[in-house]
């Protein structure tokens, strides 16, 4: 309470939640973006408030994502991918209103339950962290990958063959482990890899646009259709399960070094279709689609500084930018922070529960104009996406390549939908390809080769024991419905 | 069906083409085990299976019906060349310019007709993103040389 009001703590936290909505909306702009943005502007604060500020803005970024990606079918942020399945169907559905408010609810909820867990369990969750090693990231990794089956819509092999390309697109670039170039045609732009905001903006975005070139204009929503909805009693008890299906991923992930809202998204998406009794509805509009993935990348926003609090370990560049503000402001983080600097920590978790309220107005305040955009004539809104595509692409580093490399993947996404190939997949394995391959050869180095090491260390086999129950459970799936449509088409 | 068949033989193209690459990268002193072509080439073999898995389940099945003969891709290809024209461009024009040209052109391009209007909205929209980009966020875009 003394943090509330002694240190301007609230309208830093209301602050930084609004820019954080703002920058996570823009699509290109990722949340690490958005607050390294603000970092300039933090060096003449107070340190808990310049904290405050930050730590807000990313819970505003990750749940800002969700806002294009339901709207215009282009997540905002990584994390919002998993939420353009269900979120964008809605909106063609004429319920645009009724998925943002799932969104944001869901997104207040699985905050406040990150933040309960960062208060009550960053010192003994932090313990979990400090033991990951090569071995246990590339696991980590391979549990991202085993929800391909999943994404994959009609087609497992179709699927499977999007994540390969997908995997093979992150082989582009430095080695990470000798420093030879690969794939990179002579190209100094390709050095550093293709970043994965340029697949998703290209196969989503760009891919879209492309895509709606030949269609014809889409129904316009009524104004009762526009009205923003939050959920009623019925629909919380419908996502009260996804929610907390998204709230566990999101802790799990968020405490783990590399796991980040990505994974947590799309394993909280997986899971609960899993769980569900409507699983027919999911990629069709289902509002549990939207519930889960939200509540896990909004959890991940503060579960994800527990590693980084109380061991100095960011386990995402959204709280690498974090502990910058934290070091430009003399702080260090780990367990020595709990005892110097007690009131920073305080102040933080009060700024992060003004940052949860806050989003919850805020949210439903900037919906309302965005609800507005999708009633504009449809050449006009494809051409003022298609310009802050340009723009926002050209933000991440000032590139004119990118865009083209954005552009190429956005003909990639377009052939891709034309052919019905699936290509989430192909997202994931660009994500996770990095991580899964450089850590399977620093674990292989360590061990001298010995593939038994995945097994050996505890972490690693866990995940890896995860993996394969999500395999195993998405190939019964496919070949149950499979033999069930077999069944349909002889009778 | 048709289209799994077209997807899957350029696939199995990508996949030949990949792994002569992969199998091209130089070795180095440091290289581990694995070496820096192993997981690709590993990848390429994986494309290359799926690819023959889903062309054997694709001459198995019946022709899907015939396609719209209403083809898109005059606009596709223009919606495209827009992106490509505002790469080749911007550092030219400058980018308040290029991004009014991208709003106008793209207007046109998704059905929209080039009117007085659609100019207004492309100007406004042109300094509607200069002011957020450049001088709210601070973010550079491309200048005029």
């Amino acid at each position: 309470m003394v943090s509330l009001f002694t240190s301007g703590v609230v309208p830093a936290a209301v602050a930084g939640v609004a820019w954080g909505i703002l920058g996570g909306a823009l699509p290109g702009i990722s949340p690490s973006i958005t607050m390294a943005l603000l970092l300039p502007f933090t060096y003449g604060m107070d340190p808990t408030v310049a904290i405050v500020v930050l730590a807000s803005s990313y819970v505003g970024a990750e749940y800002g994502g969700s806002i294009p990606a339901i709207l215009i079918r282009t997540p905002g942020t990584n994390a919002a991918a998993a939420t353009v399945i269900d979120g964008y169907a809605m909106s063609q559905q004429g319920r645009a209103g009724e998925a943002l408010g799932i969104s944001l609810y869901s997104g207040f909820v699985g905050g406040m339950f990150g933040l309960m867990v960062l208060v009550l369990l960053t010192e003994p969750l932090s313990s979990v962290a400090l033991a990951f090693t090569p071995t246990s990231f590339f696991a980590l990794g391979v549990l991202g990958l085993s929800v391909i089956g999943s994404v994959s819509g009609d087609s497992l092999v179709k699927g499977l063959m999007a994540a390969v390309l997908g995997l093979m697109i992150s082989t582009i670039g430095t080695d990470p482990v000798t420093g030879v170039n690969r794939f990179t045609f002579g190209s100094p732009d390709l050095l550093s890899g293709i970043p994965p905001i340029l697949v998703m903006v290209g196969l989503f975005a760009v891919g879209e646009l492309l895509a709606q070139s030949g269609e014809p204009g889409w129904e316009k929503a009524t104004s009762a259709q526009a009205r923003i909805r939050f959920p009623g009693p019925a629909m919380w008890r419908r996502i009260a399960r996804p929610q907390a299906i998204g709230s566990a991923m999101g802790t799990f992930e968020g405490i783990m070094p590399g796991g980040g809202g990505t994974i947590s998204a799309f394993l909280a998406y997986n899971e609960a279709r899993r769980w569900s009794s409507r699983k027919e509805e999911f990629g069709h509009g289902s509002p549990e689609g939207i519930a889960a993935p939200e509540a896990a990348n909004n959890t991940v926003a503060c579960t994800a500084l527990i590693p980084m609090l109380s061991l100095g370990i960011p386990s995402s560049n959204s709280s690498a930018v974090l502990l910058g503000g934290f070091l430009i402001h003399g702080l260090i983080p780990g367990p020595m922070l709990f005892v110097k600097d007690p009131d920073v920590i305080s102040g933080l978790y009060a700024g992060l529960l003004v940052a949860n309220i806050a989003m919850l107005v805020l949210g439903y305040l900037i919906m309302m104009p965005c609800l507005w955009l999708v009633n504009r004539p449809k050449p006009y809104l494809m051409a003022f996406i298609y310009a802050f595509v340009l723009s926002g692409v050209y933000a991440i580093e000032a590139s004119l390549f990118q865009i083209g490399v954005a552009l190429g993947f956005g003909v990639i996404g377009y052939v891709m939908r034309s052919l019905k190939v699936p290509f989430l997949p192909m997202v994931l394995g660009v994500v996770l390809g990095f991580m899964v391959e450089s850590n399977y050869r620093r674990a292989l180095v360590l061990s001298s080769g010995d593939h038994m090491t995945f097994l050996r260390d505890p972490i690693s086999a866990v995940l890896l024991g995860f993996a394969l129950v999500v395999v195993v459970g998405s190939l019964v799936r496919t070949f149950t419905s499979t033999g069930h449509r077999d069944t349909e088409t002889q009778s | 069906m048709r289209s799994d068949l077209a997807f899957a033989v350029a696939t199995l193209a990508v996949s030949i083409v990949y792994y002569w690459m992969a199998a091209g990268i130089q070795e180095s002193r440091l290289a581990d085990a694995i070496g820096p072509g192993g997981l690709p080439k590993t990848y390429a073999i994986l494309l290359a299976g799926l690819s023959l898995v889903l062309i054997a389940r694709s001459i198995g099945t019946p022709r899907s019906p015939t396609p719209d003969p209403r083809s898109p891709i005059p606009r596709v290809a223009g919606t495209l060349a827009i992106g490509i024209a505002y790469i080749l461009l911007a550092p030219w024009l400058g980018y308040l310019v290029a991004i009014a040209g991208v709003i106008l052109a793209t207007t046109y391009y998704q059905g929209g007709s080039v009117n007085r209007r659609a100019a207004i909205v492309a100007v406004g929209g042109g300094i509607f993103f200069w002011l957020l980009f450049v001088v709210m966020m601070g973010i550079q875009q491309p200048q005029a040389w």
